[in-house]
């Protein structure tokens, strides 16, 4: 409140309803979320009161439910194709991206926009020659078919991503290392990565949400066996009619990794974003 | 989505780069060789050509035959030339489902996403940054959780029997999704998307100048004077990449599909829900193909378009 109070008093007339209608908005945008956590934590027939209840016994019922029904293999394919698959885009990411920002190859400019058409893909127009391919290799409703769409999905974020982050070391540092015979692998592993940990950490982390929430491929690509978190949700939707505490929990919890990623990278988020475009 | 870097959007770019540049092109800072530099890019463009734009360019084949998910057509694809693309460019459903994203893009990112999450990096700006930041952090919750997520508390929140609107607003037995399913849709991506121009405006407005600010305050000018004359012409190339990136992203997105399923009969049938329903649910995946072609035109002319302002603004 207090510093509601000092911003309301720096500005003219006006500015306190400017103020209070910015909250009102916060609001707004959290209101949904809110209720999805508390909705969480009800009995089913807590959950389905008229008015809706504020106040109620919360308990972990649900929770316990989900892992019941089977949830407990979609998050594990969900952790599985999110780890495995971001640990690939920085195997792949972080040499082209030191290449392309260390030592330009004459067509750098190409190779750049060659990554970033790629975002203007929508998946819509990829996904049957990708399904006509899976089907041909035997990957169809395989989780490594989602692990290396993901790594191809998220490569040229990543690569962007950290060419900016790399483009400020500045070479001096690098030629200093050089000098003193650090030898290539040195220069990256012992200079360069340290330098930019925080720029690998943040590259890590949007590729880890993107992963997570991915949907599009997952549905049209597996059905029991390697069907991801967001499938379980959509699937309970339907199937189960609308059950919406224990809804709700599978929601709580399909939303909680990314949450904790998002949360971590909010500073780098618009960056990786615009590629790098916006520091 | 583009933005090489030589026509960098936001500023402090040219210096740095034109600082850099003498230097890169003739020396080796690592002492990376031509043949490595080469070696460490080539897997990563590998795996794209393979998974993204092999994909792509069959797709661009595809639209020339009359290929079928099931039936004979799909054993036994035909050549059928521009057929397809004729066939699209007369079908009122393809009218119908332009038109609805035009008004969905226009609506939800171009006016929506931009406006309130400028407004709102405007009017935070001068909060203590840990009240921002926590305003931040739940506007981007919006955004981060998964499309699934975001799916379901819509429709809780829509739903005509129980749901969260109604029971607030007492409007017991309304439809939402049904009455209004391009309203509900907007302003659903205006809730998700939000979070992206918001940052995006909060660091773009935190690198307008100060002694601007003080310079306006001094002269007298109000608010609306402050936003022409010095925050405007500061942050154009921000306002220009904001609005390329929503506008593709949007122009491309889904989640709809899983909130109305571009119903009812078409009403909310964005054009990415409108392929999506002729390639797959009908089968039809040589016309799916083609309208796909038109889609990634479309996308390739904003892009364009964005490039052309961008070099515009730099002389």
């Amino acid at each position: 409140m207090a510093a509601l109070d000092t911003a309301v008093q720096t500005r003219r007339r006006g500015g306190g309803a400017l103020t209070v209608l910015t909250w009102f908005i916060g609001l707004l945008f959290f209101f949904p979320v809110f209720w999805m956590v508390l909705t969480a934590f009800k009995r089913e027939t807590d959950a389905a009161t008229d008015p809706p209840k504020l106040f109620f016994e919360p308990t972990l019922e649900q929770f316990g439910n989900l892992f019941d029904a089977g949830a407990g293999t979609y998050f594990l394919n969900s952790l599985f194709a999110t780890t495995v698959s971001t640990l690939l885009v920085l195997l792949l990411a972080v040499p082209a991206a030191y290449a392309l920002a260390i030592r330009p190859v004459k067509r750098t400019k190409d190779v750049l926009f060659f990554f970033i058409s790629t975002k203007m893909l929508p998946v819509v127009a990829v996904i049957v020659p990708i399904y006509v391919i899976a089907g041909q290799i035997g990957a169809l409703d395989n989780v490594w078919m989602l692990i290396v769409l993901y790594t191809a999905m998220n490569l040229p974020i990543a690569v962007w991503m950290m060419r900016s982050f790399l483009q400020e070391v500045p070479t001096e540092v690098l030629e200093a290392a050089q000098m003193d015979g650090a030898t290539l692998r040195q220069n990256i592993t012992q200079v360069m990565l340290p330098m930019v940990a925080p720029g690998l950490a943040a590259t890590a982390l949007i590729c880890v949400i993107f992963a997570w929430n991915e949907f599009f491929f997952a549905v049209n690509l597996t059905a029991s066996q390697a069907a991801t978190v967001p499938l379980f949700l959509v699937g309970f939707m339907t199937s189960e009619g609308l059950y919406w505490a224990q809804l709700s929990a599978a929601a709580t919890l399909a939303s909680l990794p990314v949450v904790l990623a998002g949360w971590a990278a909010q500073k780098q988020l618009v960056r990786g974003l615009s590629m790098g475009a916006i520091k | 989505m583009t933005a090489p870097s030589q026509t960098d959007p936001a500023p402090p770019g040219p210096s740095e780069r034109s600082r850099r540049r003498p230097r890169i092109d003739d020396t080796d800072a690592a002492g990376l060789g031509r043949g490595r530099a080469a070696a460490f890019v080539a897997p990563a463009l590998l795996l794209i050509s393979i998974f993204l734009i092999f994909p792509a360019l069959w797709t661009l084949y595809l639209g020339l035959t009359n290929w079928r998910l099931t039936g004979l057509a799909a054993v036994e694809p035909e050549f059928v030339g521009l057929d397809n693309y004729l066939d699209a460019l007369t079908d009122p459903s393809f009218h119908n489902s332009l038109l609805l994203t035009l008004l969905f893009v226009f609506f939800s990112a171009v006016v929506g996403q931009s406006v309130l999450g400028f407004s709102l990096a405007w009017t935070t700006r001068r909060l203590r940054p840990s009240i921002r930041s926590l305003l931040e952090t739940v506007v981007l919750l919006a955004w981060i959780i998964p499309a699934s997520v975001i799916a379901f508390l819509w429709i809780a929140l829509l739903s005509r029997h129980d749901g969260t609107l109604n029971a607030l607003l007492g409007t017991e037995g309304t439809a939402w999704l049904l009455e209004y399913p391009m309203q509900s849709i907007i302003i659903f991506n205006i809730w998700n998307g939000t979070a992206f121009s918001m940052l995006l405006f909060s660091s773009a407005l935190a690198s307008v100048p100060p002694s601007q600010f003080e310079t306006a305050r001094m002269s007298g000018a109000g608010t609306l004077a402050t936003l022409r004359d010095v925050v405007f012409p500061n942050i154009r190339g921000h306002i220009l990449t904001n609005t390329l990136l929503i506008t593709l992203w949007t122009f491309n997105v889904f989640t709809p599909y899983l909130i109305t399923r571009g119903g009812p009969e078409g009403r909310s049938e964005i054009l990415g829900v409108y392929i999506y329903r002729v390639a797959l649910n009908e089968g039809a995946l040589g016309r799916g193909a083609a309208l796909s072609l038109i889609m990634i035109l479309i996308n390739l002319v904003i892009a364009s378009v964005y490039l052309r302002l961008l070099r515009e603004r730099k002389p």
